[in-house]
């Protein structure tokens, strides 16, 4: 028997600060129109298993866009942009997904995002909480640690060192075929995983800010993993304590790579999350 | 508990082990480096030579050259040999942002060979809980 996914890939055309880009997605389901955002320097392959699980497309309308420079969303053909050192911004970040959402009409989506989408979470709770119903950051913080940067995107480093740290950020208990396939993903992103932290390491910082963000408003959950050691499961819970009304959940056994990792372990934290929007969504 | 890849009596076994493991092979092609890891006051110095690992030499190794160091505590290796080892110490980068480990020397080398070197520390995690 031929087995063929339900996921549909299409393109969208977005101009985005006067750049036109040719945008591709991954669409599945049919419900509350849901944001997957990938991490940095990945692409949307990390949320296949949420794009093909019946429990969560059910009730989810779930979006998975490659943003521009990932995946199968090339740069764009107006600019030369092998002249300039490729850097991913905020208000990029900002201006993308409002654009997404305007142009595929979404009516409140929930957004999701792992550690840059995670830090990406917030910041939209924080700036934009009357477009979301809910973000769930993966691995999110109040801001990053020690900048590895340089480390990505050097002439003499090579591409096994980005398989390794994907490898490794995986939990040790994670089954092996999954951390094996998070690093053959890693190896696959262009060189933009140093562009990417720029928005991590640089401009994410919610210092100061979180009384911002109103959850009454916008829902804020949080899932760390356990095994994080780019951002712990300490450094979460400050965010959780400052955040009033915010719930965060230890992903036990978990590390940096979330959903990938371990698609069976994430979705047992998932699911009683999108099960509290989906009651929510009905009142 | 000791740590296994210091003691000389398991250097020889150790290199054997390391160059018939399949992913090894993989991971350590073209690699010609000294590297040396670290424990506590006592260390070995494992030779590369065109991916193929020469000597692990942790005897009179005192003066050896080495091109890069991976350095932690007897108790930060120990605790990295567990079969499942606690969090922060599953992993030598993870375990280096968090200041369990450092790396020393030539570093650019040590990242452009860190699945070589990755592979050979969890072959010696298999190792020491045989």
């Amino acid at each position: 028997m031929v087995k063929i996914d339900k996921v549909i890939g299409k393109y969208v055309h977005l101009t985005v600060q006067d750049v036109e880009y040719r945008v591709f997605y991954e669409e599945s389901g049919q419900g509350i129109p849901m944001i997957c955002q990938h991490g940095g320097g990945g692409d949307g392959l990390e949320w296949r298993h949420m794009l093909n699980d019946s429990d969560i497309t059910s009730k989810y309308r779930v979006i998975v866009p490659d943003l521009p420079y990932h995946g199968k969303s090339l740069p764009p053909e107006s600019v030369e942009w092998w002249k300039q050192e490729y850097q991913l911004t905020k208000n990029f970040l900002f201006d993308f997904y409002l654009e997404l959402m305007r142009v595929l009409m979404f009516e409140r989506p929930v957004f999701i995002g792992n550690a840059l989408g995670g830090f990406l979470a917030l910041d939209l709770a924080c700036e934009f909480p009357d477009e979301f119903r809910a973000v769930i950051g993966v691995n999110s913080a109040l801001k990053a640690g020690q900048s590895t940067r340089d480390t990505f995107n050097h002439p003499c480093v090579t591409n096994d060192y980005r398989r390794t740290n994907a490898m490794y950020f995986c939990g040790p208990a994670s089954p092996e075929k999954y951390r094996r396939e998070c690093t053959w993903c890693a190896m696959m992103s262009p060189p933009v995983t140093k562009g990417d932290l720029y928005y991590y390491f640089k401009e994410h910082d919610l210092t100061g800010k979180t009384k911002l963000i109103d959850t009454s408003k916008c829902a804020v959950y949080l899932l760390t993993g356990e095994y994080n050691p780019t951002k712990s499961i300490e450094d979460t819970k400050r965010v959780s304590e400052q955040v009033k009304g915010s719930k965060f959940t230890e992903m036990k056994g978990m590390s940096h790579a979330g959903m990938p990792e371990n698609p069976l372990a994430f979705k047992k934290y998932l699911m009683p999350i999108l099960n509290e929007i989906v009651e929510k969504s009905k009142k | 508990m000791a740590v296994c890849f210091i003691d000389p009596k398991n250097a020889v076994e150790f290199k054997d082990i390391l160059n018939a493991d399949k992913e090894f092979k993989i991971a350590a092609r073209y690699m010609t480096k000294d590297v040396c890891i670290e424990a506590g006051d006592t260390k070995c110095i494992v030779k590369f030579r065109d991916g193929v690992v020469t000597q692990i030499k942790s005897e009179n190794a005192f003066a050896d050259p080495w091109d890069f160091a991976i350095r932690g505590s007897i108790d930060s290796w120990e605790k990295f040999l567990q079969p499942i080892p606690p969090r922060f110490y599953d992993g030598i980068f993870g375990g280096m942002l968090r200041g369990n480990f450092r790396m020393e020397g030539d570093t650019v080398a040590a990242l452009s060979h860190l699945w070589a070197v990755t592979r050979m520390l969890d072959i010696f995690r298999e190792q020491q809980n045989k």
